[in-house]
């Protein structure tokens, strides 16, 4: 058996799949789309969620592995993804969690800093929600919180440092 | 992720991460099949042990948003992993998982992951993977890439 002939019946060692003309990859784009809106027809409501869900998951753990260092409210909206995702009404989840509207479009719209209370609530309401569509770790929204707080602490030091800096002083030098 | 060492059994961590550019000239063609060096300028992606520098899968790819799909375009383990004697197993599950959360995270349930390999290798990629066949495109998506990222986070 030659190399190639060995290379093509073991399935696994590798997939050269580039396309080879601008006319191929077309050709190739267009059946494939339309398949694939035929198929997404047929998606329920729930597979639907279900992938949001996971969305949601795997973009606060890229956060979490690489904070970005800008003034985006990272936990505010990954909680509105995340809320919009299950409920159509928000308030139907702030009955859920047992906070008053108010309070949660105060901190969805950063008018207020979730107390801890909230974030624990958020917590196991997560844990309850994706246990039957991935796998999710306790710490995820605590990681987001306080990762953003280091990012916009660290990234805010000109607004803060000055004032910060004068109740600051070292009485013993090393 | 982990791989598995068929000898043992043993299961391994293992990262995905990007190739850097001065490790092309060391993705030799005896051990890694194709030219890597003509992916250069693509997304190019090593799997390797945790801890280890060691290079044991690869993978490149295209990322084509407006049709909220990512193919991949050339995809291999190195030479000790492969055939019946291969030293660890599922790199390239790993390989194909990775790209499948890349997809979900950029388009959600919309996400597509796409390759063309050649017709006598296709069927295989249909009964582990459970991908669809369009043409000569095999291809997955919601709700089978869920079932797919599922089955290996949770190994």
């Amino acid at each position: 058996m030659t190399e190639n002939r060995s290379n093509i019946m073991d399935t696994e060692y590798g997939i050269d799949s580039k396309y080879k003309s601008d006319k191929e990859r077309e050709s190739d784009a267009t059946a494939l789309m339309e398949a694939r809106l035929r198929r997404m027809k047929n998606l329920s409501k729930d597979q639907i969620t279900k992938a949001k869900l996971l969305q949601l998951k795997l973009k606060m753990e890229e956060y979490i592995r690489y904070p970005v260092y800008d003034d985006h409210n990272y936990f505010s909206n990954f909680l509105k993804l995340y809320i919009d995702s299950i409920y159509s009404k928000r308030s139907t989840f702030a009955k859920d969690i047992n906070v008053t509207p108010v309070s949660l479009s105060q901190v969805i719209n950063n008018h207020r800093e979730p107390k801890e209370e909230f974030i624990k609530k958020l917590m196991i309401h997560s844990e309850k929600i994706y246990k039957n569509v991935c796998e999710f770790h306790k710490k995820t929204w605590y990681q987001v919180y306080f990762h953003e707080k280091i990012c916009d602490t660290m990234s805010n030091q000109e607004h803060w440092r000055p004032e910060i800096e004068k109740n600051v002083r070292i009485s013993k030098a090393i | 992720m982990i791989i598995i060492d068929t000898s043992t059994g043993e299961k391994h961590l293992v990262n995905i991460l990007p190739v850097e550019v001065d490790e092309f000239n060391t993705l030799r063609k005896d051990r890694y099949f194709f030219d890597w060096k003509t992916e250069k300028n693509q997304e190019v992606y090593k799997l390797q042990l945790t801890g280890s520098s060691d290079i044991l899968g690869l993978k490149s790819i295209e990322r084509i948003p407006q049709e909220w799909r990512i193919h991949i375009r050339l995809l291999t383990v190195s030479k000790e992993n492969k055939g019946n004697d291969k030293k660890y197993d599922k790199i390239t599950g790993n390989l194909i998982v990775h790209v499948a959360k890349i997809a979900i995270r950029e388009f959600g349930e919309l996400a597509c992951v796409s390759l063309r390999p050649k017709s006598q290798i296709a069927q295989h990629y249909i009964d582990k993977y459970n991908m669809n066949i369009t043409g000569m495109t095999l291809s997955i998506e919601v709700p089978e890439i869920i079932d797919l990222i599922n089955s290996y986070d949770y190994d």
